[in-house]
């Protein structure tokens, strides 16, 4: 019985693993072959790099990537100083309401972006930011789970370092910065990889939000790129798509223990 | 020494939410003296450092540091350090930032900070273990790494929070000694927080005996040791405590009053000439003596010492005796009373 669920275990464990690479399997099998050998399967077919070529220049991709990676590093940056400063505010400090606060913060959580889709276009486009980067990035900078998150961590700070700190001649942000802020580094970087890897996949909001080639992320671009009206090559979307995944991929591929490892040591507080 | 006060407490109170946290506590500290506040747990110590710290502002009263009216100053204004009971190292900075840590914040030149880091290392022994990390050290040596960040920016006062409480029995002694002399040789004014009386009383100059948030007694060891102020005082300090006597159990004394007496001072009589009739409850060798508990009807704590390997068969009876002259003599309230002619 204990050998038949320990071979189920692992069974399962390979059929999910199957079933979840299988997409990418054969958008790199597209990719590297022609548009007729691709979809017939012909496993002896000849390898080509042509597809790639084709997509690269079928669309502005240099800008692309420009444009996703500023808008993940704005949406980085503006997380980190907000869920620092809010975290800590909860963690540590006292003021009226804090409970109260907390709570509606925390039931940001329950609200899918998606629900607020008009609502946030309203409001980008009278802060004038409309088919900005900054205007992409904006409604997620206050994130809810990054603040819980570093709540958590910094709630993990022993209070005796604070005091430390204090008699040394720390102000209220030195402790912050000195003290609290080096000490959550892990929590730091797990938050950097959902954070980086949410944003760059996001595709909805930013559709909705960018207008031209000039502000358009990789996922809306390769939206647009593969659209319909563009004519079905199979081959040159699949490279197309590949592409706009290897950075994500290979910096998943190399970081990949640190990045179990962060979100285990973030999970156990 | 002088005899101005470096440090001065005077009426102040802190309450927790109603409850009783520490009430009218006047303290005075001279400058280069060495004060240990002593008590049982959750007497009220720990807070009055907090408070002389700044680490909590008191409801009531004042706090005057070096003349200067603290009580409300920020921890950071007060020119003081502090070793904490955990040592509050930063675990993510070495040895040598961890120690200069307070002169990076305060902006002190690198040239200045480096020769300091230097002294400080020196005095405390860590030459060598600069670049390791608090994780990587032992207990004593962590605890050093926490007196050389409080001794390195010179600062004149230095409170310390049980400092000697997460050792082992063997370092403590040594450590004892080593915050003795640095206290001596670096002139420094030290407020030292413990629940160990052979601590306090063999380091300090002077001794705060603390019950319930309010202070027993002030005095130098030898005066807690042997003018006790009242019967808790009596029965905290020394080792084994003073046993006490109602005074129904010794003739010539008023109804009510309760008599003190130290175990030193205590002889064993012959039968039918002692004082006191005892029943022996329990030996136990200390090495260069050995105490010997006894019970009376109108005792508690009562017991002598007799040197060398001495033990006595329990359960049997003895009698014993003293002398007047080292009674210490209380009332009803437990309060002591003028000396005894």
């Amino acid at each position: 019985m204990k050998r038949f669920s320990n071979f189920m275990d692992s069974f399962g464990a390979i059929l999910l693993a199957v079933v979840w690479i299988a997409p990418l399997l054969f958008a790199f099998w597209a990719a590297t072959h022609s548009t007729s050998d691709a979809v017939n399967l012909r496993l002896f077919s000849p390898w080509t790099l042509e597809n790639f070529r084709v997509a690269w220049y079928g669309a502005p991709w240099l800008k692309y990537f420009i444009n996703t990676f500023s808008l993940v590093t704005v949406i980085l940056i503006g997380q980190f100083i907000l869920v620092t400063l809010a975290g800590f505010a909860f963690a540590q400090l006292k003021f009226f309401g804090k409970d109260f606060v907390f709570i509606l913060v925390l039931m940001q959580l329950f609200i899918l972006p998606e629900v607020l889709i008009v609502e946030n276009y309203a409001m980008v486009s009278r802060l004038g930011l409309f088919d900005t980067i900054l205007g992409v990035g904006m409604p997620y900078m206050a994130s809810a789970f990054g603040i819980f998150l570093m709540r958590q961590a910094f709630k993990g700070v022993p209070i005796e370092l604070h005091e430390a700190a204090r008699i040394e001649g720390c102000g209220l942000l030195g402790i912050l910065w000195r003290v609290y802020v080096p000490l959550a580094k892990p929590t730091y970087l797990a938050y950097a990889l959902v954070s980086v890897s949410t944003h760059w996949n996001n595709f909805l909001w930013p559709l909705i939000v960018t207008n031209s080639p000039e502000t358009r992320p990789l996922t809306v671009g390769l939206s647009i790129f593969g659209a319909p009206e563009n004519g079905v090559d199979i081959s040159v979307i699949s490279a197309a798509t590949l592409m706009s995944v290897a950075p994500l991929l290979i910096a998943f591929l190399i970081f990949q223990r640190q990045f179990v490892q962060a979100f285990l040591r973030a999970g156990i507080k | 020494m002088t005899n101005i006060p470096f440090v001065e407490i005077k009426e102040v109170a802190k309450r927790w939410n109603g409850q009783l946290g520490v009430e009218g506590i006047n303290l005075k500290i001279p400058e280069g003296s060495f004060t240990a506040l002593l008590g049982p747990s959750g007497c009220g110590k720990s807070t009055t450092l907090r408070l002389l710290a700044g680490l909590e502002l008191p409801d009531e009263g004042k706090v005057y540091i070096d003349g200067k009216d603290v009580t409300t100053s920020a921890a950071s204004d007060r020119n003081l350090s502090m070793v904490f009971q955990s040592y509050a190292l930063f675990p993510h900075l070495s040895v040598a930032e961890n120690v200069v840590f307070g002169l990076k914040v305060r902006r002190v030149p690198k040239k200045e900070r480096q020769e300091k880091l230097r002294r400080a290392l020196d005095i405390t022994g860590l030459i060598g273990f600069e670049y390791r990390k608090p994780g990587e050290l032992s207990g004593g040596q962590r605890q050093r790494v926490a007196l050389a960040r409080a001794i390195v920016a010179g600062q004149r006062l230095c409170l310390m929070d049980e400092p000697l409480s997460n050792l082992d029995a063997k370092l403590r002694n040594s450590v004892r000694k080593d915050i003795k002399k640095l206290q001596r040789d670096l002139g420094i004014t030290v407020v030292y927080v413990t629940h160990d009386q052979t601590e306090a009383m063999s380091m300090a100059d002077t001794v705060v005996l603390m019950k319930d948030g309010h202070i027993q007694q002030v005095g130098p060891p030898e005066d807690l040791y042997n003018k006790p102020n009242n019967t808790f005082v009596a029965e905290f300090v020394g080792s084994p405590p003073m046993a006490l006597i109602s005074a129904d159990g010794l003739a010539g004394f008023t109804e009510g009053q309760k008599l003190g007496i130290r175990a030193e001072n205590i002889q064993i009589a012959l039968k039918g000439e002692g004082r006191l009739t005892c029943t022996i409850t329990e030996s136990e060798f200390l090495g260069s003596e050995t105490l010997i508990g006894l019970d009376h009807k109108h005792a508690t704590g009562l017991c002598i010492l007799k040197s060398g390997m001495a033990l006595m068969p329990e359960g049997e009876t003895i009698d014993i005796t003293f002398t007047d002259d080292h009674l210490h003599v209380f009332d009803a309230a437990g309060n002591r009373m003028a000396a005894q002619a």
